[in-house]
């Protein structure tokens, strides 16, 4: 595996704490921004999973996916909700929050409950920062904004935060589900990540569409065409690396 | 202001720890296996903790939710019972339709590997227990301990709902229930996570030697961790004004 260059961590995170918060600041003039946001996040929270799961938690990836969305929600409503009077400070304080709680689980784990991973405490405090930014993103695409006040109506009140809770919270966890294994690359993760976040965006342009009309659309296409771009991306890679196949027929019967 | 209303929230901060400490130790009470289980090679129901734990705590949740909407002024006492009631409902269903897939769609003899009897049947495990499997199905005491983990699933919910729900609707009025219920779910997940961490993904119930070794760990780490989630999801409500 050693021979394999891999996108080390920390350029992941970047790139997801970046991507991330300059896709939510451009929702409010483009809302499919906030998705797109999201979508680094995603890319950015697959990896962390990745890197935690390697060591096996014992409960399966599908947890570690729920527990981000969990600290994310209360997390980035926190940041949004305290920072009501400046805005635009909103989406950075969710972030910290959330790092912060992340961090402070990731401790008790490694430490109170004794998991033995080294990784834990930094994944943890990754995860909750992504799993925030994800909320936010998806949230933001779908309100037009990322002011709190906005996000209670179009998204609290018709039930569109539970789509961007679960979906999200899948789009995070299945690279990882999905490829894990003897033969698990990076890459091929990476592009399957963004295939999940392209189809979660798709998903929330349709919501999108209720709560914004036209501008939904717009998300709802480049949600698809992402989808599309990344989908074949992965799958030519899953191509690329699997063995060959060989029709060996069925196990001769011996003892007949 | 904010500490002002730190200072006002008190009790339904602390009824957001002790809730989320009451959810993890559900957790510790629901037979889980895990995909072992799901091969029928080891006691529970086949499916992960956090699944199990999160489906019968939704449940608890929307019951628990429907009582608050529909009984004017409903005490805590009785949105708590029927967030109990929900998840339990939810848990024996599972648990029943398990069994009957264990019994008469894989045939084995339902049988714990942790107990030499049933706790509660005096029942013999080990002369049903099938070589190198960690036991069949769910015995009675497995059963028995997941109703009671349904239980506390459901009031820890139901709690985490009440309060928030107490705090948010002065504020916010219609788009209360909303927040309050993602929430609650929130809160439910990190320690549902938390538990079958601190668990290791398999128990089979309050009879398994596991549950007395890790549950002092998990319930203080639920604890701490709830607290946080409390002040936090207080404080929302500042935003709300």
């Amino acid at each position: 595996m050693s021979d394999i260059k891999e996108i080390p961590a920390s350029t992941l995170a970047a790139f997801g704490i970046i991507g991330g918060l300059v896709g939510i600041y451009l929702s409010p003039y483009f809302p499919a921004a906030g998705a797109l946001g999201a979508i680094c996040a995603v890319i950015w929270a697959s990896e962390a999973v990745r890197r935690v799961s390697k060591y096996g938690l014992g409960t399966g990836v599908p947890s570690i996916g729920q527990i981000a969305m969990g600290m994310g929600i209360v997390a980035s409503m926190f940041g949004l909700a305290i920072m009501h009077t400046i805005p635009l400070a909103g989406p950075i304080v969710a972030l910290l929050t959330a790092s912060v709680i992340g961090l402070i689980i990731g401790w008790f784990a490694q430490n109170v409950i004794k998991m033995k991973i080294p990784v834990m405490i930094r994944c943890m405090t990754e995860i909750a920062a992504a799993g925030s930014l994800i909320i936010v993103g998806f949230s933001a695409a779908v309100a037009g904004g990322f002011e709190f006040k906005q996000l209670l109506h179009s998204v609290f009140d018709n039930g569109i935060m539970l789509i961007a809770f679960w979906v999200g919270a899948v789009a995070i966890l299945h690279p990882f589900n999905a490829v894990l294994g003897p033969d698990e690359k990076q890459k091929r993760l990476l592009y399957l990540a963004g295939s999940t976040g392209a189809i979660t965006m798709a998903i929330l342009g349709i919501a999108a569409m209720m709560t914004l009309g036209n501008s939904g659309i717009i998300t709802l296409l480049l949600g698809v065409i992402l989808w599309l771009i990344f989908y074949k991306l992965f799958w030519d890679e899953v191509y690329k690396d699997a063995a060959a196949v060989v029709g060996t027929g069925l196990i001769p019967r011996t003892e007949a | 202001m904010a500490t002002e209303l730190l200072l006002l929230s008190l009790q339904e901060i602390l009824f957001i720890a002790i809730s989320g400490t009451l959810i993890c130790i559900a957790v510790h009470f629901v037979p889980v296996g895990g995909a072992p289980a799901a091969m029928a090679q080891a006691t529970g129901i086949g499916t992960g903790t956090v699944e199990l734990a999160a489906g019968s705590g939704l449940v608890g949740l929307l019951t628990a939710s429907y009582m608050y909407s529909s009984v004017p002024d409903a005490p805590m006492a009785l949105v708590l019972a029927a967030g109990a009631i929900g998840s339990m409902t939810m848990m024996a269903v599972t648990m029943f339709f398990g069994g009957l897939v264990y019994a008469y769609g894989v045939g084995v003899p339902f049988a714990s590997a942790q107990v030499k009897k049933d706790p509660i049947t005096g029942a013999r495990q080990d002369i049903y227990m099938s070589k190198g499997t960690q036991g069949q199905g769910l015995p009675m005491v497995c059963y028995v301990s997941g109703l009671i983990g349904g239980a506390l699933g459901g009031i820890g919910g139901a709690m985490i709902y009440f309060a928030l729900e107490s705090i948010y609707k002065p504020l916010i009025g219609e788009s209360a229930p909303a927040v309050a219920g993602i929430f609650t779910m929130g809160v439910f997940y990190v320690n549902a996570v938390i538990a079958s961490y601190g668990v290791g993904g398999t128990i089979e119930g309050f009879h398994d030697p596991k549950f007395r070794r890790v549950l002092p760990k998990d319930t203080l780490t639920a604890f701490i961790v709830s607290l946080l989630c409390g002040v936090v999801a207080v404080l929302i409500a500042w935003g709300m004004v």
